[in-house]
């Protein structure tokens, strides 16, 4: 019968034996990972919780482009050599604090490069890990314009900051004839849509129009309380910042007290598929704001020859249309593959080439289906491509969406003021 | 100055939105009462009935109402199918049977939270009425929104029937001798899974059909039952726990206080003050605002 303190010795040796192997196998993740003959892109993004629809667009903006350009290209050429791409997702499960981790394990696994997530809360803790382990980060999606004012070197994005969609948008708006002459602005209370509402606010006063009331909310408000606040107020456009659960909640109470104002602006998301199921027949002529639509106006370019081109190839892979932050998520990706391109070293990459990277990124210049797209270096957009024009879009009575300003990109003509609820 | 039309309208909106939560902490306060089975899955069944509705509806001619009467059966059922594994897991040699009810329950939740997201996606789904649009303007009092009207009368005259039937006839007896003592009652010859059956599958009916009524006020959303499961305990808090007539006052609190703070204060601030009223209420009267429920534990 063998001894106890044998067992036990034998026990420590098999312990101590998988504890080396364990920690010399981490080691070598450590040291930036074996040699591998494919680009990692990590990806972090809310594929749970309440953001989980916008993460899956991102995700959808992301997988095009790899998709597309594995299938097409064979991958990014260095040196004569083609090498494919690889996207690796984190769950950012809608929360900072889990995107923040997401980020982290993204970098200890090896990725080359980070394409960020959906909603300006998220890419906040997000852009802070990227500085810290000097980590080139695009996103596709997030348009708060405290990202860029925090002036992170290592952190990029190719939608425009909502303090300018919003507020252009706004002002397209309040071109239209009869011109308003007041209005009532609401949002949710948390970074992305109290941006979007303070620069609707902006635009509203900079054009001498009464601002009636500006309150944000919680997400989960009773929207009757706001709409009759509004209804009392009687302005002449009700403008809204929030994402797509608000928008639908604000129509849907507006309906119920039959508030109807000469128009509701209300953004992100009512050109999305989850603004018009959600909203259903009180979705059309709701107006909204977008930097991309299919049927916008502008030639094509690098992967995909136009937003129309891009549209078909993204309804056949995934059944449902693409909006802007889908078509901008896409962007990230080809303005990756351009930089690397350019970077001309194959993977994966060292601290050097994402350095040289970084510098390749703030001097870019990329024609892409989604718009020409270009980094401001400085100021308070640092890193943020500003270029891409707004577009003021109104849904029509099949909920698609048409431009309707800024007078040089309309393609139709907005009904306004729109219809009372019992008119429709 | 105080606008007296904005005032009253917002008197309304509160009273209407009471009258929301007052269809889902009826049958929950039943659940608790009789059954005493805190049931985490109460925002979950709300979430399916409301789905049940954003599927059903269009095969109805777009009408989200002549789907209740087929929520009403399914949900009874799927309760009356659903409570024999309830009473399963909180009777016999287990110890904390409510914390295992509870636990039961928040699986079954996480689990249809689960299943509604795989199927459906996150979407949120429309749930359509042409009965129930709009809303009738009363002069010199507002606007009643039709389908938070029709909701709230749903949910009191939900209450109505469960009190009737609790206090009226033989089964509400055998109901109350079970949440009485379930010994006792069985040893008096009643058919204790039967009725406890009955009562399950009733709380479930009526907050599965609540869900139709919500989808058509708002939507559907996977994500819209966790939202509802905290109100449902504050219900039960604010009525007195098992304490069905304080689940009317309990709703008119909940509503008019959410009303008259979003307009009057903030509208961040609601969730404070409805925190800081449940926190007072068990602080100085644990059995409910009534003092007539049991004791808050």
């Amino acid at each position: 019968m063998p001894r106890k303190h044998d067992d036990r010795r034998t026990f420590l040796k098999s312990v101590g034996a998988a504890a080396t192997t364990v920690g010399l196998a981490g080691c070598a993740g450590l040291g930036g990972g074996p040699e591998r003959d494919t680009f990692l892109l990590g990806a972090v993004t809310s594929l749970s919780g309440d953001l989980r629809f916008g993460g899956g667009v991102t995700q959808r903006g992301y997988d095009m482009w790899a998709d597309t350009i594995n299938r097409e290209q064979g991958g990014i050429e260095i040196g004569g050599d083609t090498y494919e791409v690889e996207v690796e997702y984190a769950d950012a499960q809608s929360n900072p604090s889990a995107g923040a981790d997401a980020a982290s394990q993204m970098i200890n696994d090896g990725a080359d490069a980070l394409l960020g997530p959906y909603s300006s809360n998220v890419t906040l803790s997000v852009c802070p890990i990227a500085e810290q382990n000097s980590m080139p980060h695009i996103t596709g999606s997030a348009e708060s314009p405290q990202i860029w004012q925090e002036g992170y070197e290592y952190s990029f994005g190719t939608i425009p900051t909502v303090s300018i969609i919003g507020n252009e948008a706004t002002s397209a708006l309040l071109n239209l004839e009869p011109q308003p002459e007041s209005v009532y602005v609401t949002g949710v209370n948390e970074p992305f849509s109290e941006a979007t509402a303070v620069s609707m606010r902006t635009a509203a006063e900079d054009a001498g129009v009464t601002v009636e009331n500006y309150e944000l909310f919680p997400r989960d408000t009773d929207y009757t309380n706001v709409v009759s606040a509004a209804q009392n107020a009687d302005p002449d456009l009700h403008l809204h910042g929030g994402h797509i659960g608000s928008h639908v909640d604000l129509v849907s109470a507006s309906e119920q007290l039959g508030y109807t104002p000469n128009g509701f602006l209300m953004h992100y998301g009512v050109n999305t598929g989850s603004y018009k199921d959600g909203s259903g027949a009180q979705a059309p002529y709701t107006f909204g704001a977008t930097v991309w639509i299919p049927s916008v106006d502008r030639s094509g370019g690098v992967l995909f020859d136009s937003p129309q081109a891009y549209a078909d190839a993204a309804e056949a892979a995934y059944g449902s249309a693409p909006d802007y932050t889908q078509a901008g998520s896409t962007a990230a990706g080809i303005v990756y593959q351009e930089a690397l391109t350019e970077l001309n070293a194959a993977p994966p990459l060292s601290q050097d080439d994402k350095d040289e990277l970084i510098g390749i990124l703030e001097e870019i210049e990329v024609n892409t289906f989604y718009g020409d797209v270009t980094f401001e270096v400085g100021g308070e957009y640092h890193h943020n491509n500003i270029n891409t024009q707004t577009l003021l879009i109104q849904l029509g009575e099949d909920g698609s969406p048409t431009i309707v300003g800024p007078e040089d990109a309309a393609t139709g003509e907005a009904n306004y003021p729109v219809p009372a609820w019992d008119e429709r | 100055m105080v606008d007296i039309g904005l005032f009253t309208q917002i008197v309304i909106n509160g009273l209407l939105l009471g009258g929301i939560y007052v269809t889902i902490g009826v049958g929950f306060s039943l659940a608790f009462g009789v059954l005493e089975v805190v049931d985490f899955a109460v925002g979950e069944y709300v979430m399916v009935g409301a789905f049940m509705g954003a599927v059903l509806a269009p095969l109805f001619g777009a009408e989200g109402v002549f789907v209740i009467p087929i929520v009403l059966v399914v949900f009874f059922a799927v309760g009356a199918l659903i409570q024999p594994l309830i009473h399963h897991v909180t009777t016999g040699d287990r110890p904390h049977p409510l914390l295992m009810g509870l636990v039961f329950t928040f699986g079954l939740a996480t689990f249809l939270r689960g299943g509604v997201l795989t199927i459906f996606g996150p979407n949120s789904q429309d749930v359509p009425s042409s009965l129930l649009t709009g809303g009738i303007a009363v002069p010199g009092l507002g606007t009643f929104p039709v389908v938070r009207t029709v909701t709230a009368v749903f949910g009191v005259s939900g209450l109505v029937v469960f009190m009737y039937y609790l206090y009226r006839t033989r089964g509400g007896m055998a109901i109350r001798a079970i949440a009485e003592d379930r010994t006792n009652a069985r040893l008096m010859g009643i058919n204790i899974n039967r009725y406890q059956s009955i009562a399950y599958g009733a709380y479930a009916a009526l907050t599965g059909s609540a869900g139709v009524f919500i989808g058509m006020t708002f939507n559907a959303s996977p994500g819209m039952g966790l939202q509802y499961t905290a109100f449902a305990f504050f219900m039960v808090v604010l009525a007195g726990m098992g304490y069905l007539p304080g689940v009317i006052i309990a709703g008119v609190v909940l509503g008019l206080t959410q009303s008259f703070t979003a307009v009057y204060i903030s509208g961040n601030a609601v969730l404070l003050v409805l925190f800081a009223i449940i926190y007072v209420v068990l602080l100085v009267s644990p059995a409910g605002i009534l003092g007539k429920g049991e004791w808050a534990t």
